[in-house]
């Protein structure tokens, strides 16, 4: 059986840290741009030795995107951490000025904050016809803002929701850790000689509650099955970190970044 | 079994919500707040009856996570059951209690509570407490829309269930006691875009305006529960909250309209056929947010499409829904000392000392009204109205502070003392009680009802128990403890032939059946293959 507890229990700390970002800190470092730049360049002088240059993780230091996963922290407690340390570990103390110590809690705000409220590279125009196009085919599976397929998880929020670098994940190592249930692929013989193919939204012994191939939601009893074929592994491709370009996977990226159901109407977002 | 599993999958592939599902709402599914346009709370099922209620059992617990105070009243289509909490939405299997799938807005600004969803086509529809009504597709919760229809800045948030109607959604504002300007809001099913918005506070120089001072922008009147329908007169019936500042009325002389009213708007232009207001120029926080129910029946002796509305402020109403007519008002509960009664024309014959005062006043009924927005249900098997009625008095205070709008200041406070809940039926034709139910507790609860062909009359009481009384007699048939406080309306659903009651306890949603045997499940045979 694979491991799909803990898997569940990441999505836990995904949703509580939503709210953090916005109700946190107002210092006026937090999302301005001029910030995170200054505080970038900070971050490639005193820190990126051991956290790696995009806070992914080096020799000496963890990966602080992953790390606010399950140790999610309030802008206030970042600053904290930067200026005194982690007593007992490599990681140092800083005797920076307040204003130089903000601009590094704005960086690594941007890095662990919704892709959404940060700048991306990318063209997100180029992104949403790689995303709708053939060779990479992800509307075929997820849906965004009511167009789309429903055998992977709906997107329409996925910029709203989680850090830049957890949506490249996604999609260049879906098999990392991101499998959770609620994603399973699964093929339903019943007794009577029907069958019927989709996404298992949520099993137990007892019933499922499955989405067919066609978008269409069925409530089943353990009862009336015969048997159940799951996939073992994530139904999400996992060769897209070969099959798309840099310059396709950026743009790519730059458009699911922009997917918030909140920005749509404040600023437009590219559909 | 073989014939049901085939004919719940061929169903649950061509169903959409259309206009004529609702206006025929409720037989087996439960598809508008109130289960039907008319505001009944009433079901055609009748597998539970007043023989059958004393093998109830609970069927399944859903926990809702992260729920205290849950003010929900479920939907349910083609199984699944959907419950709203304070920004977030969860599709429930209606037999097992699974849950299906569920959307969460964590980065609302505002964390209210939340009265429940809508349905339509093959979106259900609920609003953050920010106000964005947000579309998701029924089957897997995918987004398909969320659009903002009001600024939380302005001092509006959202709260009720929305009420779709011919492709309209009506969404209306919460907010009134901090200062806000009410409305009602109509918007697209297919788009969220706005189509109509009625103020329920008119502009400087409209009509009305002249019932106020100069708090005419900040008035209030908030539209923060779910109105009924009438499909043939294509006229929705709306109530309106209290004017702000709540206590203090002597910076708004005059009757503030349209506050404590109800107003009869046009589905498809939002334009005011007609108003009613109960308690003109009200101090003590009556907001008019209790069910207008709408039943054909005789009152006076004459047949009449009547409107029928139990007010906080301690009266029982009838009015003429076509033309607004007052008809008949009666006392709603016992300990009325505010006025002594309702005049020919509808206003009320105000007692003197009644208003909040520095050192307190000591009124009946309390703050909380002699009813508030508890779900009351309409059988027209028995022809009763079930109304839970609170007997309570409360002390009023007044400030003269400057009111600042959004400051959360009410211009004074109000609190409450003892109390008892009564369940009351009273009969439409006369406006005289039936016959009551008194519950122990302490004046606590927000839960409803919900009454059903089979004569049983299902309510939560004021210390956590779910109750099934006879709907004639009121003789209590079952109960069952819930164990926390109850803060929404019942509602009853059927999925296969069998008969289900839902209600949502502080944190979670139960469901209850009858009592059949156990039939084992054999273990699956589950097979793993890599793709
Ligand atoms: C010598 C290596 C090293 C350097 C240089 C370093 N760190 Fe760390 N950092 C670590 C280690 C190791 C940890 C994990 C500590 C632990 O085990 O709790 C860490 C943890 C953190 C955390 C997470 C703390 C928590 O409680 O979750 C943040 C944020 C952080 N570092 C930011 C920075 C910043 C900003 C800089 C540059 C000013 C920096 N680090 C420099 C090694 C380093
Ligand atoms: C064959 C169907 C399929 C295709 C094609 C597909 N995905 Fe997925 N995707 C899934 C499934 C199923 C999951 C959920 C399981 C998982 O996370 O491993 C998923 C997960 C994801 C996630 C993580 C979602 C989250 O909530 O964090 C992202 C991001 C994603 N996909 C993006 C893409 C992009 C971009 C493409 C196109 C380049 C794509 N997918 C193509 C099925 C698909």
């Amino acid at each position: 059986m694979r491991a799909l507890f803990p898997l569940a229990i990441l999505a836990l700390p995904l949703l509580a840290q939503h709210g953090r970002y916005l109700s946190d800190s107002n210092n006026p470092a937090i999302g301005d741009p001029v910030a995170i730049a200054a505080g970038t360049k900070l971050f490639m002088g005193s820190c990126a030795g051991c956290h790696g240059p995009d806070g992914g993780g080096g020799a000496r230091g963890p990966n602080l995107v992953r790390r606010s996963l399950w140790h999610p922290l309030s802008d206030d407690a970042i600053f904290q951490v930067v200026r005194k340390g982690v007593p007992g570990t490599d990681m140092p103390p800083t005797k920076l000025a307040d204003d130089q110590t903000w601009n590094l809690v704005a960086f690594i705000h941007s890095l662990t904050g919704p892709a959404s409220s940060n700048p991306v590279p990318g063209d997100p125009a180029v992104g949403k016809a790689v995303f709708w196009g053939a060779k990479a085919g992800c509307g075929n599976c997820h849906a965004i803002r009511g167009q789309g397929g429903s055998m992977g998880p709906d997107l329409s929020n996925v910029g709203g929701s989680r850090p830049l670098a957890v949506i490249r994940e996604g999609i260049v190592e879906p098999a990392k850790d991101l499998y959770y249930l609620g994603n399973e692929a699964a093929t339903v013989v019943f007794k009577n000689g029907q069958t019927l193919r989709g996404v298992a939204k949520n099993r137990s012994n007892y019933s499922i509650q499955l989405v067919d191939t066609t978008g269409v939601l069925h409530l089943l009893q353990m009862n009336d099955v015969k048997s159940l074929t799951l996939s073992a592994s994530t139904p999400m491709p996992t060769d897209f970190a070969t099959r798309l370009s840099k310059a396709e996977l950026r743009d790519l990226l730059a458009y699911l970044a922009a997917q918030d159901t909140r920005a749509a109407d404040a600023k437009g977002s590219p559909q | 079994m073989k014939l049901l599993l085939s004919l719940l999958l061929t169903l649950a592939a061509s169903a959409q919500v259309r206009h004529e599902d609702v206006a025929q709402s409720p037989g087996t599914d439960w598809l508008t707040y109130a289960g039907s346009y008319n505001g009944w709370r009433y079901s055609p099922l009748s597998q539970i009856n007043a023989a059958t209620a004393k093998n109830i059992v609970p069927k399944w617990v859903y926990h809702v996570p992260g729920a205290r105070g849950l003010r929900s009243s479920p939907l349910v289509y083609q199984g699944v059951l959907y419950i709203t909490s304070g920004n977030s939405i969860h599709a429930v299997d209606a037999r097992s209690g699974r849950l299906v799938w569920q959307y969460a807005d964590p980065r609302a600004k505002e964390a209210g509570p939340n009265r429940g969803a809508a349905i339509w086509a093959d979106k259900v529809y609920f609003t953050t407490s920010d106000n964005y009504l947000t579309a998701l597709n029924r089957h897997t919760g995918a987004v398909i829309f969320s659009k903002k229809f009001a600024d939380v800045e302005k001092g509006t948030t959202s709260t009720s269930a929305p009420v779709i109607a011919k492709g309209k959604v009506i969404v209306g504002s919460a907010g009134g006691d901090g200062g806000m300007r009410g409305f009602v809001m109509a918007l697209s099913a297919d788009t969220g875009a706005e189509l109509w918005k009625a103020y329920t506070v008119p502009a400087k120089g409209e009509k009305g305006a002249e019932t106020w001072g100069n708090l005419l922008e900040w008035g209030g009147g908030a539209a923060w529960l779910s109105g009924t329908y009438d499909p043939e007169l294509n006229t929705l019936f709306w109530t309106t909250g209290n004017p702000w500042p709540d206590y203090n009325g002597s910076v708004r002389m005059g009757d503030n309209l349209y506050t404590c009213s109800l107003l009869a708007l046009d589905l498809d232009t939002g334009k005011m056929k007609w108003y009613f207001q109960f308690t003109p120029h009200d101090t003590h926080d009556w907001d008019a947010q209790s069910w207008p129910i709408l039943v054909d029946t005789e009152i006076n002796g004459l047949p009449r499409k009547a409107v029928l509305h139990a007010n906080r402020n301690g009266f029982f109403y009838a009015l003429d829904r076509v033309t607004g007519e007052f008809l008949r008002a009666t006392q709603l509960i016992d300990k009325i000392t505010w006025a002594k009664g309702i005049d020919d024309k509808g206003r009320p014959l105000m007692l003197p000392n009644s208003e909040p005062t520095p050192q307190g006043n000591w009124v009946c009924p309390s703050v909380k009204g002699a009813t508030n927005w508890m779900g009351q249900s309409y059988n027209p098997g028995t022809g009763l109205l079930y109304v839970l009625t609170l007997e309570q008095c409360g002390m009023y205070y007044r400030s003269s502070q400057e009111p600042q709008p959004m400051k959360n200041f009410s211009g004074g406070g109000a609190t409450e003392e003892g109390g008892q809940v009564i369940l009351r039926a009273f009969d439409p034709k006369t406006g005289k009680r039936v016959w009551e139910y008194p519950m122990t507790g302490l004046g606590r609860m927000w839960t409803g009802t919900v009454s059903t062909a089979g004569n049983v009359l299902f309510s939560g009481d004021d210390d956590g128990h779910f109750v099934a009384l006879d709907a004639k007699t009121g003789k209590n048939l079952w109960h069952f403890n819930i164990g926390e406080t109850l803060g929404a309306s019942p509602i009853t659903y059927s999925v296969d032939g069998k008969q289900y009651v839902a209600i949502a306890s502080a944190s979670a949603v139960y469901s209850f059946g009858l009592f059949e045997p156990a039939s084992g499940v054999e273990a699956p045979v589950i097979q793993f293959k890599t793709n």
